[in-house]
């Protein structure tokens, strides 16, 4: 540009110095990072997607079996392996997705075993979240020694491939709904561990936490108050993405032989039952396929979609 | 002298979810052969994102150019095709960074990093790329260089390595050295070195060399001009005695003033500017300065300043220096009277 | 670097060890009798086992007995084939090894190329595509994968053009590989190929990226040379995992295509309760793996050179 400019007005030239109000509009906004992280997750269509999934799933796995006109285990040998929406002569009900080999609701049965599959991968989860996190708190905390030999157990463990300890603890703990949840928390909660542990490792050497060190604050409030606040995010990501582990691990289990007991059906049970008749009839092991796949897909877009909201690198 | 270098009006902005960041807006200059500019700035005034436009080496997108020219001779830059740049970069212009500890990559000797531009430039078989690079080693002044190619970057120290990125960045004769924050991660006696081997290398190739810093030390000691940068413009440039000694610029003045000096009081605060930069998402129209500078007017909220002369090349972007404007804190070419020793 | 050498093996043997005291234990308290199961067997033969392998003697003395007979080698004798389970092992190995490796190799290659194609056209449809399959591979577990692909293409396809493509079950000839290995293959081909997508952006945002860039470096020169190289490392580090992931996926995959590899044998010796063949079985699978471990962790620190060993998974 030329310094050449048409005059202007003497009143332009008046001086209004520094105006303190100014300072604090010159700067970007701040938004909250929760908020923020909201925002983005809700921008992300596949991970809403997902969420509405969930959640739908969830509830017709709590509501059908109680509303359905059919149990899980109430045979009908008059029409065995009927079609998806068969209705009933004898009753007029509907069977939605058909029956089984001896006549039972499949309609019934898939949301009666989403109960229990979901029950399983939730508690497995909870359980090795609290687990998870004590130890790897104590272990990343502590330091040293103690965080050595706590580290190198967590190796051992994680030197086993997991299914083969689940395996074996399922053979020795009695059949059961609880025995899937202790079988697969016994080694899950390792990744978790390790997690919270290398958060702590490098959120302890933050200023903030030197600082609150100094002022004399005692282990435990630094620790709850400080550090686990901190580590919030990538532990509520894992959580989300260790969900479809349990739900494969408790599928996986069932589909071998190992899953819970007869009158109980969960969808790992119901996919190994329309395994071996699958060639026949398909729909027998889609339908509990579909439940346990989409569901599983749900989780990890919605774990994935998390992630990339609450990953504080990408906020822009 | 030849100009190597014509910039005019350049515009950048990034596209982000959140809006248009305009990182660059309207940035203009000129670089003559074997001159060292340096473009002085803060975080996020558009220092190196204007050095990294003139090498297209922001992706785009998101980053783009929205107006302007960069003239290297006379190919224009902005109009360069991707092939056109793999050309230019590396043998008219190089490049060297701020980190030398994240510039090389760390599974690759420094041989072959070295050797990579030289057989893609200079179509020069191994052997003799290998004894170029071992020449340029030592040009940088780097012991042992015969055995030192085979080892990988973790073998060097900091300054070490930044000797490396300059011998790289100096392997096929460049008629345009762009060092983007070359010492600022480094320790103070190596930043001294890093200065030197800058200058010598200026004295003995000729290449134009633009330095991009936030340090005044470095610019007081190695460039030839000085370019001051705030919220995405040039807001003053000049000689660096014009700069120094005769700021014409509120915020140069003020970015002086916040240095400490070695007749200083030590009881004396170091004077700080304050407030934050301009947020680029949505730039003001007026002056970027105005919300921190003293000596704010009217005009200065509502129209941006043009490039005012107050002596021969040494511009200034303030309306202080307006004919009409009733204060002359600026206008006397000494006027930074402060700062005169 | 020898001291990590050591270390690993040290902590890989260590692990072992565990495994076969875990081992032991928990066929101590299976139901029934730990070397026969519930079935019923002639009292000589029931003295005869005993005597073998020392159940008449203290609890420590049998789990020395046991770590003796495990370290030469001796598994036991399955009770449901009445055959050494080292005898079992050595024949159907070679089948889930054939299977493994086929679905290892397929999954590695497969994933980092789909990886790299995702990250370097990033945000594009391919980008989508590679992530929207990678997702689906992790979601759907191998059993399903498995029965689908048997269902479709070599029942359905084999009905609708009246020509066999590929066999509905067995492990003779190229044909019969395809769909198990590929059933196999799939959740750790997604697994890879996600994670080499995250590597190699994270790559691709690197200063000495930008550097490569500077020198005049095509976009093929840069991605070839430069990221992939370093992108691939973290790949590297779950290659142990992935190898346990389709060691065990083999159970079903086996199961559902009729090959006559261990994972058959394993999980039907869960069914039928044979537990020499399950402990045997077991401490075979946790060598192996173990081992393989070893050797990723070994391999890490060679191919890494930054490392210094002693920090690998520090």
């Amino acid at each position: 540009m030329d310094s050449k400019i048409k005059h202007i007005d003497k009143s332009q030239f008046e001086r209004i110095g520094l105006d303190k109000s100014d300072i604090k509009t010159v700067s970007g906004q701040n938004t909250s990072y929760w908020k923020d992280a909201f925002r983005r997750l809700s921008m992300n269509k596949a991970a809403i997607a997902a969420l509405v999934i969930i959640i739908i799933i969830t509830l017709f796995s709590i509501f059908v079996p109680a509303f359905s006109p059919y149990t899980i285990s109430e045979q009908h040998l008059g029409h065995t392996y009927a079609p998806l929406g068969f209705r009933d002569p004898t009753d007029g009900h509907m069977h939605l997705f058909g029956t089984d080999s001896l006549g039972r609701d499949i309609f019934t049965r898939v949301w009666y075993g989403g109960r229990i599959s979901l029950f399983i991968s939730f508690s497995a989860v909870l359980i090795n979240f609290i687990i998870g996190i004590i130890y790897g708190g104590i272990s990343g905390y502590a330091g040293g020694v103690v965080d050595n030999i706590m580290m190198r157990i967590i190796e051992i463990i994680n030197g086993i491939p997991y299914l083969i300890i689940v395996i074996l603890l399922m053979m020795v703990l009695p059949a059961g709904t609880m025995t899937m949840v202790i079988a697969y928390a016994t080694v899950g909660w390792t990744g978790m561990a390790r997690l919270v542990r290398g958060q702590i490792m490098s959120l302890k050497e933050q200023d903030y936490v030197v600082a609150a060190k100094v002022m004399g604050a005692r282990p435990a409030r630094i620790i709850t108050k400080h550090l686990l606040p901190n580590t919030l995010s990538v532990v509520i990501v894992n959580i989300t993405l260790s969900i479809p582990s349990a739900i494969f691990t408790e599928a996986f289990l069932s589909y071998i032989g190992l899953g819970v007991p007869v009158p109980l059906a969960s969808w790992g049970t119901l996919a190994n039952e329309g395994s071996r008749v699958f060639q026949m009839y398909p729909s027998q092991l889609i339908i509990p396929a579909i439940c346990i796949s989409l569901t599983m897909l749900s989780f990890n877009l919605l774990g994935d979609g998390l992630r990339d909201a609450l990953d504080p690198r990408l906020r822009k | 002298m030849n100009k190597i270098l014509e910039v005019r009006d350049l515009h950048v902005t990034f596209h982000t979810y959140a809006g248009q960041v305009k990182a660059v807006r309207g940035v203009s200059f000129d670089l003559y052969e074997g001159e060292i500019l340096a473009i002085v700035g803060e975080s996020g005034s558009g220092k190196s994102v204007t050095a990294q436009t003139i090498m297209k080496l922001n992706p785009m997108p998101p980053t783009q150019i929205e107006r302007g020219k960069i003239l290297l001779g006379d190919k224009d830059i902005v109009k360069a095709s991707e092939k056109e740049m793999m050309a230019i970069r590396g043998k008219d212009i190089s490049m060297i960074f701020q980190d030398p500890m994240t510039s090389l990559n760390p599974t690759m000797t420094i041989g072959r990093q070295l050797t990579e531009a030289i057989k893609h430039h200079k179509k020069l078989s191994k052997d003799e790329a290998q004894k170029e690079a071992i020449r340029l080693l030592k040009l940088v002044r780097i012991p042992n260089p015969e055995s030192r190619i085979f080892q990988y970057p973790h073998e060097f120290s900091g300054g070490m390595r930044q000797r490396v990125m300059i011998a790289m960045a100096l392997s096929c004769q460049p008629k345009l050295l762009i060092a983007d924050e070359p010492t600022t991660a480094l320790d103070v006696t190596i930043q001294a070195q890093i200065i030197d081997i800058l200058k010598e290398i200026r004295e003995k190739t000729g290449t134009s060399i633009i330095i991009i810093t936030h340090d005044l030390g470095v610019v007081a000691n190695m460039a030839d001009r000085v370019a001051v940068m705030y919220g995405g413009k040039i807001v003053e440039t000049g000689s660096v005695d014009d700069i120094f000694y005769r700021p014409a610029h509120p915020y140069t003045k003020a970015l002086l003033e916040s240095l400490p000096k070695t007749d200083t009081d030590k009881n004396t605060r170091l004077v700080s500017i304050e407030g934050t930069p301009p947020d680029l998402l949505n730039p003001p129209v007026g002056c970027p300065f105005a919300g921190r500078c003293k000596y704010t007017m009217k005009i200065c909220k509502t129209q941006m300043p043009p490039h005012f002369e107050p002596s021969k090349d040494h511009k200034s972007a303030c309306w202080l220096l307006h004919e009409d404007c009733p204060y002359s804190d600026f206008k006397n070419p000494d006027g930074g009277g402060e700062n005169d020793e | 670097m020898i001291k990590y050498i050591f270390k690993r093996i040290f902590y890989s043997f260590l692990t072992l060890i565990i495994l076969v005291a875990l081992t032991f234990f928990m066929m101590r308290l299976l139901p029934g009798d730990p070397f026969i199961g519930q079935k019923a067997i002639p009292e000589t033969t029931l003295k005869a086992l005993n005597e073998k392998y020392g159940l008449d003697k203290p609890m420590w003395q049998q789990l020395l007995i046991y770590f003796g007979n495990v370290f030469r080698g001796d598994l036991g004798i399955s009770i449901h084939y009445n055959r050494p389970v080292n005898d079992i092992i050595r024949q159907a190995f070679p089948y889930s090894f054939d299977l493994g490796i086929r679905a290892l190799i397929f999954a590695t290659v497969m994933g980092i190329l789909l990886g790299i194609i995702a990250a370097v056209k990033r945000g594009t449809h391919w980008d989508t595509l590679s992530m929207f399959l990678a997702i689906i591979g992790v979601s759907v577990p191998g059993f399903i994968v498995g029965s689908l692909l048997q269902y479709f293409f070599a029942l359905k396809l084999t009905q609708w053009t009246g020509i066999a493509f590929f066999p509905n079950t067995g492990w003779n000839g190229f044909a019969a590989k395809i769909l198990p290995s590929f059933a196999l293959s799939l959740s750790s081909l997604a697994t890879v190929s996600r994670l080499m997508r995250t590597s190699m952006m994270d790559v691709l945002s690197q200063d000495y990226i930008k550097t490569a860039k500077s020198k005049g470096l095509s976009q093929k020169a840069i991605v070839w040379k430069h990221a992939v190289r370093n992108a691939i490392m973290p790949v590297i580090t779950v290659l142990g995992p992935i190898s346990a992931a389709l060691l065990t996926g083999a159970f079903v995959v086996e199961n559902i295509f009729a090959i006559p590899g261990m994972g058959k044998f394993f999980v039907y010796s869960i069914q039928t309760q044979d537990h020499t063949m399950i402990s045997g079985t077991t401490l075979f699978y946790g060598a192996f793996l173990i081992i393989a471990n070893l050797l990723v962790d070994l391999a890490y620190g060679f191919i890494d050179p930054r490392v210094k060993l002693s920090e690998v998974k520090e």
